[in-house]
């Protein structure tokens, strides 16, 4: 209990007889920024409303820095959050809607001041102080927003998708930012997204949901490349998927055939799911990321083929520059679609070009269908 | 160039071909929307402009008795209104009793729009057709049904001395609390659909960060929800003032004699006098009154609570 900032134990929340909560186990320690990311109805708003106090569960507990939180209405439990829509108080000033805060908690008056100072000077806003919300463009008043929930130095910062409303540039900055203050103020910060780019580049570690259930707990970094199972494989990332038939299997290996004459070799390790045991004809899918496939000329040739690499002739069939890499579509033996991402191209490759792509067996990702 | 499709004189040709088109269209649409608009205005012009027009022209005629022959034109009728104190105290009764409705209505209608802007979509139909109710009902209809309860030794008088509040007869009827009942009934439904319509446009998400702050759910009612719903506060009370102050059936049945009003005043002077002319400044005074102190009760608020008015 001494590092966990909040403790959930055995959640479960129902509306009528939707589960939107399934017995949820999570320990979120002391200082760290954590992601509740998943599709729409995962949940992850739902756990986000029980720690805040909006809703209180059906089962289990919740606890916040050690203290039971079940039947604590959220202006019991002081606790900071942004929402969605900024939720400035539209007819107060920015000094205003940061100082109610800080009257509720009785504080002296130069003691609020200079929080609201300190506050403003953290998100850069210094000066704005009499300025109304309609006053202030979308990224001020999220910035103010973050004020708000950060001048009452709370035991909990709340981040319910805090930058779905703003535009891309404005949200890449602010993405930054939060990390900044998140880190320089050192506050338990709780945040919520369905944007796995948002949810990996800001967080230290990331809760993925689906279906009222957590899937994985991890860093980023766990998320990205060791997925646990076909869903965060699946919701992280891009991925391009083969079905193949396993035709022979033993204690490490599986070789499965993706189709006549083309049989990829596969460990133990490839596996991912808690199934992990194959047997001959079991159908299986075959994932593999688009960035780590490679992609070259022909005339480069096919090299020294070994079990440890993928090689196969392709055809370009689309071609879309991103600015910073290129996004190619080829197809392989005709019927396989793959989509590559990659930093570079030939100048001589257009649509209908044969290149050669090829990918490493250690890559590849495998589930049992 | 050649595959961007166009050239830029292309490009430029079309823009001036544009320009005197769009003109003409901009001219059709007004023309469009006066002519759809005319018989509406019509109608107004002929059966309500002209009437004020006319009305407000007959105030100015000063008549002796009945003969119309010695007309003269003069500011008469309106000062002979403000130098008698009958006329004065009527004109104050009306307000007085407009006001009371206007609270009443407030009182009552605040927490029904609170409940309805809470309830969900369907609770919210039920309601708004039962806070509508009353305007199903013909007012003569409604105002004898509490000419019943309020009667004296009528429903209510019994059931208050059956329990034994009181020991004699209220009289609610023909005094002015038989008329703020029922001037408060009748408008009851302008007060909670306004007010409900402005607490509907309140981001609920406000109240979730008020309570997040640290705000009891009665502080966050007096901090945010109100104060955002004061548009929806004062166009209620602009309706019902208004419309109390212009009321003529109710006070006639629930006040009678004893709680004349301007409206009634003006029946009167027109219908039992023939003072017409008298009877038009006294519309005029009416219209004026009403006028004004709504516009000053408006501006007040609005200058006081300027924000939550954008």
């Amino acid at each position: 209990m001494t590092t966990s900032d909040v403790t959930i134990r055995g959640v479960s929340k129902r509306f009528g007889t939707n589960v939107v909560l399934q017995n949820i186990d999570l320990d979120i320690k002391q200082g760290e920024l954590l992601t509740l990311l998943g599709p729409s109805g995962c949940g992850k708003t739902t756990t986000l409303n029980a720690i805040a106090g909006f809703l209180d569960p059906d089962e289990g507990e919740l606890y916040i820095k050690g203290k039971k939180m079940n039947g604590v209405p959220p202006y019991k439990r002081d606790l900071g959050m942004v929402f969605q829509t900024y939720s400035l108080f539209p007819h107060m000033t920015v000094h205003e809607n940061l100082v109610f805060g800080l009257k509720l908690r009785k504080l002296k008056k130069d003691e609020m001041e200079s929080r609201i100072k300190r506050a403003l000077e953290l998100v850069k806003l210094t000066g704005l102080e009499k300025r109304y919300p309609r006053e202030l463009s979308g990224g001020q008043r999220q910035r103010v927003a973050i004020a708000r929930a950060l001048v009452v130095e709370p035991e909990l910062l709340l981040l319910d998708e805090p930058l779905s409303n703003l535009d891309a540039k404005l949200r890449h900055e602010l993405r930054a930012e939060i990390k900044r203050l998140q880190k320089e103020v050192g506050v338990t910060t709780i945040f919520v997204t369905h944007d796995q780019d948002e949810a990996l580049s800001m967080s230290d570690r990331i809760v993925v949901m689906n279906q009222g259930k957590i899937e994985q707990i991890g860093t980023p970094t766990e998320i990205y490349q060791n997925p646990q199972s076909e869903f965060v494989f699946q919701f992280i990332g891009k991925s391009n998927r083969f079905e193949g038939l396993v035709v022979e299997a033993d204690a490490d290996h599986t070789d499965i055939e993706i189709e006549e004459g083309w049989v990829i070799k596969t460990k133990k390790d490839n596996v991912i799911g808690k199934d992990r045991t194959f047997h001959a004809h079991d159908v299986v899918n075959l994932y593999i990321r688009p960035e780590l496939i490679s992609i070259k000329s022909v005339d480069q040739g096919l090299g020294a083929v070994d079990s440890e690499l993928v090689q196969q002739k392709a055809v370009i069939k689309q071609m879309n520059y991103l600015g910073s890499q290129w996004e190619i579509e080829v197809s392989v033996k005709g019927q396989h679609h793959v989509q590559i991402i990659g930093p570079t191209i030939e100048n001589s490759w257009s649509v209908g070009t044969e290149v050669l792509v090829e990918w490493k067996t250690s890559d590849i990702r495998l589930t049992k269908r | 160039m050649e595959n961007l499709g166009y050239s830029p004189d292309q490009k430029m040709s079309t823009g001036f071909k544009l320009a005197p088109k769009r003109k003409v269209n901009v001219f059709r649409k007004y023309m469009a929307a006066m002519l759809l608009l005319a018989p509406l205005l019509l109608f107004i012009l002929a059966f309500f402009v002209v009437p004020m027009i006319y009305v407000f022209y007959l105030s100015f005629i000063e008549v002796e008795g009945l003969d119309v022959s010695n007309a003269s034109y003069s500011i008469g009728n309106y000062l002979t209104f403000f130098t008698d104190p009958y006329f004065l105290r009527s004109l104050w009764m009306t307000i007085k009793v407009s006001v009371y409705a206007v609270i009443i209505a407030l009182i009552l209608g605040y927490p029904i729009a609170l409940t309805m802007a809470k309830s969900s979509a369907r609770v919210r139909g039920y309601l708004t057709l039962l806070v509508a109710s009353p305007l199903l009902i013909s007012v003569v209809v409604r105002n004898f049904g509490w000419y019943l309860l309020l009667v004296p030794n009528g429903v209510i008088d019994q059931f208050l001395m059956g329990i034994g509040i009181t020991d004699s007869p209220l009289k609610l009827l023909f005094s002015v609390p038989g008329v703020v009942i029922g001037l408060a009934n009748s408008f009851l439904p302008f007060m909670v659909l306004s007010i409900a319509t402005s607490l509907y446009n309140i981001d609920p998400s406000l109240e979730k960060a008020s309570s997040i702050i640290g705000a009891s759910p009665l502080r966050t009612f007096f901090t945010v929800t109100l104060p955002l719903s004061l548009p929806g506060v004062v166009a209620g009370i602009v309706l019902v003032f208004s419309m109390s102050m212009s009321s003529y059936v109710t006070p006639a049945l629930m006040g009678g004699a004893n709680v004349p009003v301007l409206p009634i005043v003006i029946y009167e002077q027109i219908n039992t006098l023939f003072r017409w002319t008298f009877g038009s400044a006294i519309s005029y005074i009416l219209l004026g009154v009403t006028l004004i102190s709504v516009t000053i009760f408006s501006r007040i608020f609005e200058r006081k609570f300027k924000e939550v008015f954008r």
